[in-house]
C-alpha cells in the first residue's frame, strides 16, 4: 500500500465537508454492569465459600429451633411428670427404624421379675440376655420397650426426659435460646464498649492511648477462670451476671481491634479533608472512621459467640450456671453427663447441640473473615 | 504483675469479706465456735483493719482455714496436696499436643490446598469448636464405657502404668483443643514464610525445597509460636476444671468445682489465686522468652 505525500491534499470543495456529531450528545457510556459496593462485594465472595454458606443455614436452623422449637410438642420445660422420669428418646417414623424407638437395656434385673406380668406387661420386653446366678439369684439384662413398660404408648418424648420427667426437646431448645441470647447479648455489649474504648484510645493517640492500654493490659492479665467465677460468687447466679462475667474482659480484643483501625485510618486525607472543613472529632470517628472497620467488627463478632457460649457452659459445669428450672445447653449436658453411664442420651443431644452450633459459628466467621478481607484468605 | 495479683487480692477479699452471712456458715458449727473462729480471723474488728490483716496472712501464706471440704484444716495444706496431680495433667496435655500440632501444621502448609491440608483444616475447625468437656463426655462412654479399653475415671491408687492408663483419656480430651490451636497456627506462619523472598533465595542457592523449608521457613515459623502458648496453656488449665471434674480426678480443678458447690469461699479464693499465679507467672515467662528466642524483639528503651 502506498501512502501519499503530505504535501498532495486531494483537492475536496468545502461544501462536501458536513459535521456529523452536532446533535448528539457526547457523553462517556454508562456501565452496563450493576455497581458492586464493599457488602455486596462481601456477600459475592461469601457466597462462593460452600461451608460458610451450609454454616448459615445451619446456624439458621438451630435458631428457629430456639425460638420455636418449645412449642411442636404440648410439654413444656418446667413442667414434672415424676411418672416418666427417664424415658429414652422415642420419635414418630424413626421408631421404626429401630433407632430413637423408647427401647433401652435395664440391667441387673431379677429374673422371676422380669417374668411376673405386674412388674413387665405383656410385650414390653423385648430381649433377655446376659443370664447369670449371683448368689443363688437369677439376674438378667433385659432390653425392654420402655414406654410399654410404664403404660405410655401414645407418648413420645422426642429426646427422653430427664430425672424430674422433663421432657428433654423442650427443654433443649430453650436452652439453646437462653445460650443463644446470652452469647448475643454479652458479644453486642462487648462489640460496643469495644469500639467506644478504642475509637478514643485510637483516635486521639499519645497519652491518652497509653494509659488507656496500660488499663486493658492490666485487665487482660486477670486470667478469665478467675475474674468469670468471683463475678458470679460475689453477684450471685442469673443471667445478668453470667453476662456481665462475659462482658469484664471480652470487650478488649474488640478495642485493640478497633484502635489498630484508627491508627490505620486517621492519618488518611480524607479523615484531614474532614477536619479542615470543621467537622468535629465525633463525627470523624463515627461517620468517617468507623464505618472502614464494620467488616471486621462483624468477623470479631461471630468470633466471639462460639466462645461466649463455650463459657456459659463451662460455668454451668463447674456450678455457676443458670438457677434451676432455667436450662442452658451446659446445664443439660452437665446434667446429662452425671448420668452419663445410665442414661447416655441425656447427654448425647445437648454435646451435638452445642458442637454443631460451635462449629457453624466457627466456619461461618472464617468465611465472613475470608470475605471481607481477602488477603487473610488461607491463613486461619 | 505484682498490680494484678494485688486487685485480684483486693477482690478476693471483698468477695470473701463483703458477702451476705458469715464465712463460717455451717450447720455443724455452735455459734461460739463461729464467734471464736471470727475472732482468730479478726473478722469483728472494721473491715479495714481486716483487709490489711487479710493481706498480712496472704504474703505470709496464711490463707484461712477450709470450712466445708476439710474442716479446720489450712486452705493452702489442701490445695497442696492436690497441685501435683493438676500441674503434671496440664504439663502432660501441653507436650503431647505441641509436636503433634507442629507436625500437622507442618503438613498442612506443604500440602497446601490439597488433601491432606482440607483434612487437617477440617478437623482443626472440628477440634476447635468443640469444648473439651463434650470429647471428654464422649470419649467416656465410647473408649472407657462401650469399648471397655481405658478405666472409666481416675483411680488415684493405682500406680505405674495402670494409673498413666487411667489419665490417658482427660489427657487426650485436653490435648485436642491446643492440638488444633497450634496446627492452624504454624500453617499460618508456614504459608507465609513460604512465600516470602528468602525462601526464594534459599531455593536459588540451590536447596531443595524440603531443606529449604526445614532449615528457614520452619525456623522462622515457630518463633511467634511462643506468643499462643500463654493462652494455650490456660485454656488446658480451664479446661482441666471440667475434665478433672467429669473423670473424678482429685486435681485442683476439681478442688474448686467443689469449692464452689459447697460455698466454702476460703478455699475457692485460694483456688482462684493459684490459678491468676500460674497464668501471671506464665506471661512474665513467655515476656522473658521473647528476648531469648529472637533478640530483635527489645520491649521498652529507645523505640
Amino acid at each position: 500500500m502506498t501512502m501519499d505525500t503530505p504535501n498532495h491534499i486531494p483537492d475536496i470543495p468545502q461544501e462536501k465537508f458536513k459535521f456529523v456529531q452536532l446533535d448528539q450528545e457526547i457523553v462517556d457510556s454508562a456501565f452496563e454492569t450493576e455497581p458492586i459496593g464493599y457488602f455486596k462485594d462481601a456477600l459475592i465472595r461469601l457466597r462462593k465459600n460452600k461451608a460458610s454458606v451450609v454454616a448459615f443455614y445451619i446456624i439458621l436452623v438451630i435458631s428457629s429451633l430456639a425460638i420455636f422449637g418449645q412449642d411442636f410438642n404440648p410439654y413444656t420445660f418446667r413442667q414434672q411428670n415424676p411418672e416418666r422420669t427417664n424415658m429414652p428418646p422415642r420419635v414418630p417414623g424413626l421408631e421404626k427404624l429401630g433407632i430413637m424407638d423408647g427401647t433401652t437395656i435395664l440391667r441387673n434385673r431379677r429374673l422371676d421379675s422380669v417374668k411376673d406380668p405386674n412388674q413387665f406387661p405383656e410385650g414390653s420386653v423385648i430381649r433377655v440376655f446376659n443370664q447369670r446366678t449371683v448368689r443363688g439369684v437369677e439376674m438378667v439384662d433385659v432390653k425392654v420397650d420402655y414406654y410399654k413398660l410404664v403404660g405410655a404408648e401414645d407418648e413420645y418424648y422426642w429426646l427422653g426426659t430427664d430425672y424430674l420427667g422433663r421432657d428433654l426437646w423442650t427443654r433443649l431448645c430453650r436452652g439453646t435460646r437462653v445460650s443463644l441470647i446470652i452469647a448475643l447479648v454479652s458479644v453486642v455489649t462487648n462489640i460496643f464498649i469495644g469500639i467506644v474504648y478504642g475509637a478514643i484510645a485510637g483516635y486521639y493517640g499519645g497519652k491518652t492511648d497509653m494509659y488507656m492500654m496500660r488499663v486493658c493490659e492490666i485487665i487482660n492479665a486477670f486470667p478469665q477462670i478467675v475474674v468469670v467465677t468471683m463475678f458470679i460468687l460475689f453477684f450471685g447466679t442469673g443471667m445478668f451476671s453470667i453476662i456481665m462475667a462475659l462482658v469484664i474482659r471480652g470487650w478488649i480484643p474488640t478495642a485493640r481491634l478497633i484502635r489498630a483501625q484508627f491508627l490505620r485510618f486517621k492519618n488518611r486525607e480524607y479523615v484531614l479533608a474532614a477536619r479542615t472543613l470543621g467537622v468535629g472529632d465525633l463525627a470523624i470517628i463515627f461517620r468517617h472512621i468507623l464505618p472502614n472497620s464494620i467488616g471486621p467488627i462483624i468477623t470479631r463478632a461471630m468470633i466471639t459467640i462460639p466462645g461466649a457460649i463455650f463459657s456459659e457452659s463451662f460455668l454451668a459445669f463447674v456450678g455457676l450456671g443458670l438457677k434451676a428450672p432455667e436450662p442452658s445447653i451446659g446445664i443439660l449436658l452437665s446434667q446429662g453427663q452425671k448420668v452419663l453411664l445410665q442414661h447416655p442420651y441425656q447427654a448425647f443431644a445437648p454435646s451435638l447441640m452445642i458442637s454443631v452450633l460451635m462449629i457453624a459459628f466457627n466456619l461461618f466467621a472464617n468465611g465472613l473473615r475470608d470475605a471481607f478481607d481477602p488477603t487473610l484468605r488461607g491463613q486461619e | 504483675m505484682c498490680i494484678t495479683l494485688f486487685i485480684i487480692l483486693t477482690i478476693a477479699f471483698m468477695v470473701v469479706r463483703l458477702m451476705p452471712g458469715s464465712v463460717y456458715d455451717n450447720p455443724e458449727y455452735s455459734i461460739e465456735i463461729i464467734q471464736a473462729l471470727e475472732a482468730k480471723a479478726q473478722l469483728d474488728k472494721p473491715w479495714i483493719i481486716q483487709y490489711f490483716h487479710f493481706l498480712k496472712g496472704a504474703l505470709r501464706g496464711d490463707w484461712g482455714v477450709s470450712v466445708k471440704i476439710a474442716p479446720c484444716v489450712p486452705v493452702f495444706d489442701v490445695i497442696k496436696q492436690r497441685i501435683p496431680i493438676t500441674i503434671l495433667l496440664n504439663i502432660i496435655s501441653l507436650v503431647i499436643s505441641l509436636p503433634i500440632g507442629i507436625l500437622a501444621g507442618t503438613v498442612a502448609a506443604m500440602n497446601r490446598s490439597r488433601m491432606p491440608d482440607h483434612i487437617i483444616s477440617f478437623l482443626v475447625v472440628n477440634f476447635i469448636s468443640v469444648p473439651s468437656f463434650v470429647f471428654a463426655t464422649l470419649m467416656q462412654y465410647f473408649l472407657a464405657f462401650k469399648a471397655g479399653w481405658f478405666p472409666i475415671v481416675y483411680s488415684a491408687t493405682a500406680a505405674g502404668t495402670a494409673k498413666y492408663r487411667s489419665m490417658m483419656l482427660p489427657m487426650l480430651a485436653l490435648s485436642f483443643g491446643p492440638i488444633a490451636t497450634v496446627t492452624r497456627y504454624l500453617r499460618g506462619e508456614l504459608i507465609e514464610n513460604l512465600s516470602s523472598e528468602y525462601m526464594l533465595l534459599a531455593r536459588t542457592k540451590g536447596l531443595t525445597k524440603y531443606q529449604a523449608a526445614f532449615r528457614h521457613a520452619f525456623r522462622n515459623s515457630c518463633v511467634p509460636l511462643a506468643n499462643i502458648i500463654i493462652p494455650m496453656f490456660t485454656g488446658i488449665l480451664g479446661g482441666s476444671l471440667v475434665v478433672e471434674r467429669i473423670f473424678a480426678i482429685p486435681g485442683v480443678g476439681g478442688l474448686m468445682v467443689e469449692s464452689v458447690s459447697t460455698s466454702d469461699h476460703f478455699l475457692t479464693v485460694a483456688v482462684l489465686l493459684f490459678y491468676s499465679v500460674i497464668s501471671l507467672f506464665t506471661i512474665l515467662l513467655v515476656d522473658i522468652s521473647y528476648g531469648i528466642i529472637d533478640p530483635r524483639i527489645r520491649l521498652g528503651g529507645n523505640e
